[in-house]
């Protein structure tokens, strides 16, 4: 029973992932649009981007340490 | 053994019974069919919804009352073994019952409890221990425990080898215990030692003789590149100070980036350890530095520094939602600094090994299909390995960068 619920709950805190899938996309989508408007910044707002990037996946990875804590923790 | 015999026996007389006299219905009032009846129920027992759910409900209670009783976790192999003894994988409801309320009336001195946990088990250790007759003793209780399970725990051990966590697992190379403190060397400060050795050693090569040659090789070319870039990001982030009291935060956060760079990549080693995959290691540093950059803020500004929880502008009615806001985004600020860098390093090596171990076992399936076939998994580990040395950099570079932001809003107050 107890077991059952575990593999729900973690199944369940996988569903975060559908935010920072798209908060991924929003921030690489708003690179390119910045870039194409102007190329000379590029390098600029890569470096940017990928610390958006850093902290959009972390979010997620707050999700899927809920799963770890739902599986093993209690 | 005699004990066991007569539970045994109770059992199967309390079975029999209730399979005579349930012609009407069992305890939880859902009726059950009459023997004799051609109800689907009774060709099929296991299709009855009631029964199935409840006979799994008491199992797990029975295997609940006995990691109480034997004071180990209910996961744990021999707690599970004693509770399989117990209930035998019986299916009868009145039975599981019975066993239930024995076990939680009498406690240890219960027949279940003594079926479960055979006190006259060999013990691995010596000879049995003294006061075993009584079983009440928690010592004593604990180990005839362990002795019991001794078989599945074994066989549990081997199971659990495969788990992608495993390489996690701190492990004690010189036991110490100073008073009641548990202050072993592990394979977690082996690791810490073996970082900062090479940090020292690195610096030390490049220093050496007065250093700073002209042309540089390689190692000075390391250290200075890792030098430019932090100084740069001080420089760009931490705004509103001369240049000589902004450099007083140099070496701290320099160290903090050299630190942590080396960590994750020596964590990327095959069959190392990554030390900044445990949050006792990435939450320690986080909260420190949170501390201290309180204390900078604070030094700066005295009291003032509490008006960085209420944005300029801000309508008075709002303003104890806003400041509330504030102090716990101010403080979750700490938690998640940590916790971004230990879920990155846990996530990414699980995720290594899990996908690595796939690859493994397709190689050894004695397949030719599979054994050409394995050549996908294998890129996909080997684009992973790549994609998480890049995280070990960007996760440094992240930490730093965030330590530099926080550091700006405590001198600038936002």
């Amino acid at each position: 029973m107890l077991e059952g619920a575990k593999l729900i709950g973690a199944g369940a805190a996988t569903i975060a992932l559908a935010g920072a899938a798209v908060g991924i996309g929003n921030v690489f989508s708003s690179l390119i649009h910045s870039v194409a408007r102007n190329p000379s910044l590029a390098k600029q707002l890569f470096g940017y981007a990928i610390l958006g990037f850093a902290l959009t996946e972390a979010i997620a990875l707050f999700a899927l340490m809920m799963a770890f804590l739902i599986l093993f923790v209690f | 053994m005699l004990e066991g015999a007569k539970l045994i026996g109770a059992g199967a007389a309390v079975r029999t019974m209730t399979e005579g006299s349930s012609n009407t219905s069992n305890a939880n009032g859902v009726p059950i069919p009459i023997p004799g009846s051609t109800g689907i129920y009774e060709d099929h027992p296991g299709l009855h919804p009631a029964v199935d759910e409840r006979v799994v409900e008491y199992q797990a209670g029975i295997r609940e009352q006995m990691s109480e009783l034997m004071r180990m976790d209910g996961e744990h192999p021999e707690v599970v073994a004693a509770a399989e003894r117990v209930h035998g994988e019986s299916d009868n409801i009145a039975f599981l019952q019975g066993l239930l309320e024995d076990l939680r009336a009498h406690g240890r001195e219960s027949e279940a409890f003594k079926y479960g946990v055979p006190n006259d088990a060999p013990l691995p250790g010596g000879g049995n221990p003294a006061g075993s007759s009584g079983g009440v003793d928690l010592a004593n209780g604990n180990e005839a425990g362990s002795s019991a399970g001794v078989d599945l725990a074994n066989v549990d051990d081997a199971a659990a080898a495969e788990s992608p966590l495993d390489q996690f697992g701190i492990h004690p190379i010189l036991d110490l215990n100073i008073g009641e403190y548990y202050v072993s060397f592990t394979n977690l400060s082996l690791f810490m030692l073996l970082t900062l050795g090479l940090v020292l050693l690195l610096v030390f090569v490049v220093t050496k003789k007065g250093g700073g040659k002209l042309v540089p090789n390689a190692f000075q070319s390391l250290v200075e590149l890792i030098y430019d870039f932090v100084l740069n990001l001080v420089n760009e982030q931490i705004g509103g100070l001369s240049g000589n009291v902004k450099h007083k935060f140099f070496p701290c956060i320099l160290v903090t980036f050299t630190f942590l760079l080396f960590c994750n990549l020596q964590g990327m080693i095959p069959f190392s350890f990554t030390v900044t995959s445990h949050f006792l290691i990435t939450l320690a540093l986080s909260f420190s530095i949170f501390i201290g950059i309180t204390i900078v803020g604070f030094q700066r500004h005295g009291l003032h520094f509490f008006s960085f929880l209420l944005p300029a502008g801000v309508p008075l009615p709002l303003a104890p939602f806003l400041v509330l806001l504030e102090l716990i985004s101010y403080c979750f600020r700490a938690l998640s600094l940590g916790i971004r860098l230990f879920a990155n390093m846990m996530a990414g090596h699980s995720l290594v090994k899990i996908l690595s171990g796939f690859a493994w076992t397709m190689l050894f399936l004695n397949n030719i299909f599979y054994f050409l076939g394995d050549l996908g998994p294998l890129f996909i580990v080997l684009a992973l390995t790549g994609l998480e040395l890049g995280v070990a950099i960007l996760q440094a570079y992240v930490f730093t960068i965030l330590i530099c932001i926080y550091l700006n809003d405590a001198i600038n107050l936002h």
